[in-house]
């Protein structure tokens, strides 16, 4: 049986079709990502899992339990985190955490063992007598982790969890995901950070109410069958200009202060250094390089369209 | 059932955490009390008073001092002409003005009808009638004097007097604070649950908390009960602190049952709170709820009788106060207050007050149970 299993699932809001067909299924203990841009979907869907919206057409199984009929079954078993921060600004660290422990009434005995597991995995021991107003940025994702996390959960659904926080808190946070994966908890992650989805056990890739794509990170890569180059030059913009009218490119992507080039044809040497003489020079490098997961992404969009 | 109880803990750890909530929920009230009870007043005292005196006899000086005599009047000083009491009131410096006629003396002890004149500045009505209520009263009176001293003396009265004796009912010294504290209770009991409900809530959604609770095991009438309840056990405490207060320092007499107090405020409150959540379910946001409370408030405190009597209203607006809950609770307060009526009175009130109670808290949830979904 999978965690997670979601078949023809459609969702409209007015006249905005959220979700047209939705298929995937997450399987027991594992870490899975949802990538895709804004409005691909993402949220309603982990907001249908987590029976706050009801599907129009469709099934959503949570551990087997239907999202229409086994509401409450499912709240128990579950642990959402919503994009935004939102417990209580006003309540300490730990009057949260007791809060919620509360609600899912977790016993008494069962909780300190809990609250302490917690404060370890996420350090916020020290701080558990501070209002969660007046924590920064990545304690206050790992307090709602935490909270999310104070009934253990059998399936944890995590809605972009680590937008807006520092990388080093990202990357801390990933690691407290990857404990709680150990655990046996399978998650539902979404994230709009390209490089995260390397965490993943599996990834798909979401677009437009759909997802269009679905593997693991490794095989998505493969997928990528171009060869891939990272180009620098003075001026991007007029190097972009320049690889267009090449026949053998098979797209450009610009990716900061690099454009990321992929032939239908691998270029040779002397291919690179004509190129330069008729840039003037404005080409100054060029390297192989392996497609992340965004290439990956963005060459699936092409394909769609 | 726990969890509503956990629910109500946290609702008190958040109000205790926050000194602004303290201080509208315990300061404010107690402000509201002293500056509405002082200043909201209906008692006519210390009216200026310029007297014109063309007699300057015994008699003159003896309605002068009438007059000066008790706190409702203040004698501003003596004017030489009728023009410079229209100067003097002009200037704001008087209000009523006695003009004694030369002759005053003579023709009173002579059994005639000496004619005074009095002048009320009527820029306010209200005070100008009162004003000249107190007036009459006060020559009323000296003129039957004079007549049971020339009575005795053997001179026939001029007409047969007729004496009338008032007394006031309730509120023997027409003391206008008996009034208002108990308008004051009921505004309280308006305003601190209909705020506590609406942004309690609106505060949840806008906080994403509301989302959070949804998927917790808690169900959506134990979230709402768990907001009715802290509202209710608030504005309970505001009602005995206030009434505490008044009955201490100001002298508030209480003539009903505090048990009838009790359980008619109960009912208005659910009218209050029922009208807090479906606030609550218009708006977005905490400054919206709040400005949607007050809009409500201002409505029933005009149309409902706490300070502009519904009586004076023109009738088409008299009729639309029907449908302010706080018009039969003003009605019942004051009554329980003032009166010391019982529920043999009231029944009427209070099947009213219950159903809107009940119909409001009713749609309130129907309509928040629909909107969390």
């Amino acid at each position: 049986m999978n965690a997670i299993e979601v078949r023809d699932l459609k969702k409209r809001f007015g006249h905005i079709e959220a979700l047209r067909g939705m298929n995937f299924q997450v399987r027991e203990g594992e870490l899975y990502g949802l990538i895709g841009p804004d409005g691909a979907g993402k949220t309603t869907l982990m907001r249908i899992i987590c029976t706050l919206v009801m599907p129009d057409a469709g099934e959503v199984r949570v551990k087997g339990l239907d999202v229409r009929q086994q509401r409450t079954k499912i709240r128990s078993l579950l642990g959402y985190m919503p994009q935004r921060f939102s417990l209580y600004p006003d309540l300490t660290v730990e009057q949260n955490l007791h809060f919620f422990a509360e609600l899912f009434q977790v016993p008494e005995a069962e909780r300190r063992a809990r609250l302490e597991m917690l404060y370890h995995f996420s350090r916020l021991g020290p701080f558990k007598n501070r209002p969660a107003a007046n924590l920064s940025g990545g304690m206050k994702q790992k307090l709602a982790l935490s909270c999310a996390l104070i009934h253990t959960p059998q399936v944890l659904v995590l809605d972009e969890p680590t937008f807006g926080v520092d990388p080093v808190s990202r990357q801390e946070f990933w690691e407290i995901l990857h404990s709680v994966q150990k655990e046996g908890t399978t998650i539902l992650v979404s994230t709009a950070y390209m490089d995260e989805a390397d965490e993943c056990d599996r990834v798909g890739l979401c677009f437009q109410g759909r997802i269009v794509a679905e593997d693991t990170p490794a095989n998505l890569k493969r997928r990528f069958s171009y060869p891939l180059y990272r180009v620098r030059g003075s001026n991007l913009f007029r190097l972009q200009e320049f690889f267009r009218s090449i026949p053998t490119v098979h797209s450009i992507q610009m990716f900061g202060d690099v454009l990321h080039v992929s032939f239908t044809r691998q270029p040779r040497a002397a291919d690179w250094q004509a190129w330069q003489t008729q840039t003037g020079g404005g080409l100054q490098e060029w390297k192989t390089e392996a497609p992340s997961i965004e290439d990956v992404f963005l060459e699936v969009l092409e394909e769609e369209k | 059932m726990q969890c509503i109880f956990y629910m109500i803990r946290k609702e008190f750890l958040q109000v205790f955490r926050d000194p602004h909530m303290i201080a509208l929920l315990f300061v404010v009230p107690l402000v509201q009390l002293f500056l509405l009870a002082y200043t909201i007043t209906t008692d006519v005292k210390h009216l200026t008073l310029g007297v014109v005196d063309y007699d300057r006899s015994v008699s003159s000086r003896e309605v002068g001092r009438l007059f000066t005599n008790s706190d409702r009047f203040e004698l501003v000083g003596y004017a030489e002409s009728p023009r410079q009491v229209g100067d003097l009131m002009r200037a704001w410096q008087t209000q009523m003005a006695l003009l004694i006629p030369a002759g005053f003396h003579r023709d009173l002890q002579r059994g005639l009808r000496p004619q005074l004149q009095i002048v009320v500045d009527g820029v306010d009505g209200n005070t100008a009638g009162v004003a000249l209520g107190y007036a009459q009263q006060i020559l009323t009176e000296y003129a039957q004097d004079i007549a049971l001293q020339l009575q005795r003396l053997g001179t026939p009265p001029a007409t047969h007097q007729l004496r009338l004796l008032e007394r006031m009912w309730f509120n023997l010294d027409l003391d206008s604070k008996q009034f208002m504290v108990p308008g004051i209770v009921v505004v309280l009991l308006t305003i601190i649950p209909m705020m506590f409900a609406s942004m309690g809530l609106v505060r949840e959604r806008e906080l994403g908390t509301l989302e959070q609770l949804m998927v917790t095991p808690l169900k959506r009438h134990q979230l709402l009960l768990g907001k009715i309840i802290p509202a209710l056990i608030l504005a309970y405490v505001e009602m005995i602190l206030v009434m505490l207060v008044a009955v201490l320092s100001f002298g508030i007499k209480m003539n009903g049952s505090y048990l009838l107090l009790a359980f008619f405020s109960l009912l208005y409150l659910f009218t209050t709170i029922g009208l807090g959540i479906f606030i609550s379910t218009w708006t977005q946001s905490q400054q919206q709820a709040m400005f949607f409370s007050w809009f409500v408030m201002v409505f029933m405190i005009l149309m409902g009788g706490f300070f502009i009597p519904i009586e004076n209203m023109p009738v088409l607006l008299r009729k639309l106060t029907y449908l302010n809950p706080m018009r039969y609770f003003m009605y019942i307060l004051r009554d329980i207050f003032l009166k010391g009526s019982g529920l043999r009175y009231l029944w009427r009130d209070a099947l009213i007050l219950g159903l809107f109670g009940f119909s409001i808290l009713g749609l309130g949830v129907a309509k928040f149970q629909k909107r969390v979904g």
